[in-house]
């Protein structure tokens, strides 16, 4: 059974605040519970109190801001950017990556907010999104900020959020013109053993820029700049990609890979490799579609 | 005296008022309080979706997922499935097919496939296997599942065109 704990259930950010002040600290947020609910059944954590954070409006919404990002707010399940038009065409690798979160039961419950905050080192949205350039919009009692995925994730299991701090949203850049974007992964269990983010800006027929991510194999997701460098100036063509992608696989060496359940070291930048092949083909594609 | 919540829900279109606490599972409540059992606690970490309920129409883990959250739901179990002694479409395609041997996955299977077949009544082999691929079962390999959870597809759409009772059974779910 989970450990007995007092429900709150805020409508606005600052009743949430108040509830976690009220609790001295003994208190824990609550969105999807897909990750929160099983560590305090296994015993890894109790708090007298959940502050139910599903009933506060400004959590939700999905939509273009003003200032051209796409705000998520972060208590968008996994299924809603799975099936939403909206990333499917803004964004479209974010779905597809979202379609294969888990599993459907973990994705009609699990947020975005959630996910991100819990910082599991098999994160396939953290990935992702760090690729994307994509913000963490925090609000506490004592303000807001915004932090990159970079500076958000510190470590396993390990973020800057301050414990009475609630993740609002997420703010993901648009794609520019002539840039694509793609994620790819391998999963045995229902974790990703090693996952890859591509993101490409083409033109005069060439990679302009390019940005390299891994997820699984380091103790948070990480980009491998060496190996967006790889990329640089290559011919804007699939036939072209194969000399840089090994290059920019062989950056992989340098990374403090851990070992797991999915394998040892060298076994996982294999993987990684093999799919920053497929995912720098996906980014190329889309880049060149977009031209 | 610990904390206790009250839940008004719809379980299998009956109302349900319950006095819980916070900590209850929707599979705690279901199994202990409403002597619902067709739904199974296996792994109890929602990776094996033996506990698979509907959630106004979305599959969840009642293992992982709190009474208090389906609090002014509707949640559907297996023992929903069936409507006046008539097994569902689905149900009877598990039979045809024998896409069962102990059964214990059973009830998730059906609940994850009524969900997908709700949404996507014409899914592709491959959709169905997206769909289900976080159900697991130990006996049958998953491939007279998957035939079953196709056939029932067919049936539906043939029922679509005209059958009363097919009619009769969605408008009961």
């Amino acid at each position: 059974m989970i450990p007995r704990f007092s429900l709150a259930r805020p409508t606005t950010l600052s009743e949430a605040f108040e509830s976690h002040l009220a609790a001295g600290g003994d208190a824990a947020y609550l969105a999807g519970g897909t990750e929160l609910l099983q560590v305090m059944k296994m015993g890894f954590a109790q708090f007298g109190v959940l502050i139910d954070l599903k009933g506060i409006e400004e959590l939700g919404g999905l939509e273009v801001a003003p200032d051209g990002r796409l705000r998520i707010g972060a208590a968008t399940t996994h299924r809603t950017l799975e099936r939403s038009a909206l990333v499917r065409e803004r964004l479209p690798a974010l779905a597809a990556l979202e379609a294969r979160v888990a599993n459907v039961r973990v994705r009609n419950t699990g947020t975005i907010g959630g996910n991100l905050a819990f910082a599991e080192p098999h994160s396939d949205p953290a990935t992702f999104l760090l690729v994307c350039g994509a913000t963490v919009e925090l609000s506490g009692p004592n303000g807001r900020r915004e932090l990159t995925i970079g500076e958000f994730v510190l470590g396993p299991l390990f973020t800057a959020r301050e414990p009475d701090e609630i993740v609002v949203a997420i703010h993901v850049p648009a794609t520019g013109p002539s840039s694509g974007r793609a994620y790819d992964k391998i999963a045995f269990f229902e974790r990703p053993a090693a996952s890859v983010g591509v993101a490409f800006t083409v033109a005069d027929g060439a990679i302009r820029e390019a940005t390299v991510a891994v997820g699984s194999l380091t103790e948070v997701p990480t980009i491998v700049a060496a190996a967006g460098t790889a990329f640089e100036g290559s011919e804007a063509a699939e036939a072209a990609l194969d000399g840089p992608s090994g290059a920019a696989a062989d950056a992989f060496g340098a990374l403090d890979v851990v070992a797991d359940l999915n394998g040892s070291p060298d076994y996982k930048r294999h993987l990684a490799g093999v799919l920053l092949g497929r995912a720098a083909r996906t980014a190329l594609r889309e880049a060149l579609a977009h031209a | 005296m610990p904390d206790t919540i009250e839940l008004e829900l719809s379980v299998n279109s009956r109302r349900q008022a319950l006095r819980v606490e916070p900590r209850e599972t929707l599979g705690e409540v279901l199994r202990d309080r409403l002597s619902l059992t067709g739904t199974k606690i296996s792994c109890d970490a929602q990776v094996c979706g033996a506990c698979t309920v509907l959630v106004d129409g979305l599959a969840v883990s009642a293992c992982t997922y709190l009474a208090a959250d389906a609090d002014g739901r509707e949640v559907r179990t297996v023992e929903g499935l069936a409507t006046d002694g008539q097994l569902s479409p689905l149900q009877q395609s598990f039979i045809d097919h024998a896409g069962f041997q102990c059964g214990f996955c059973t009830p998730g299977m059906l609940m994850a496939a009524t969900a997908l077949l709700e949404e996507d009544p014409d899914p592709t082999r491959e959709a169905v296997i997206h769909g289900l691929e976080g159900n697991l079962c130990r006996c049958t390999g998953y491939a007279q599942i998957i035939d079953a959870v196709l056939a029932a597809a067919a049936t539906g759409r043939e029922g679509a065109q005209g059958d009363e009772k097919a009619t009769a059974h969605e408008a009961a779910t």
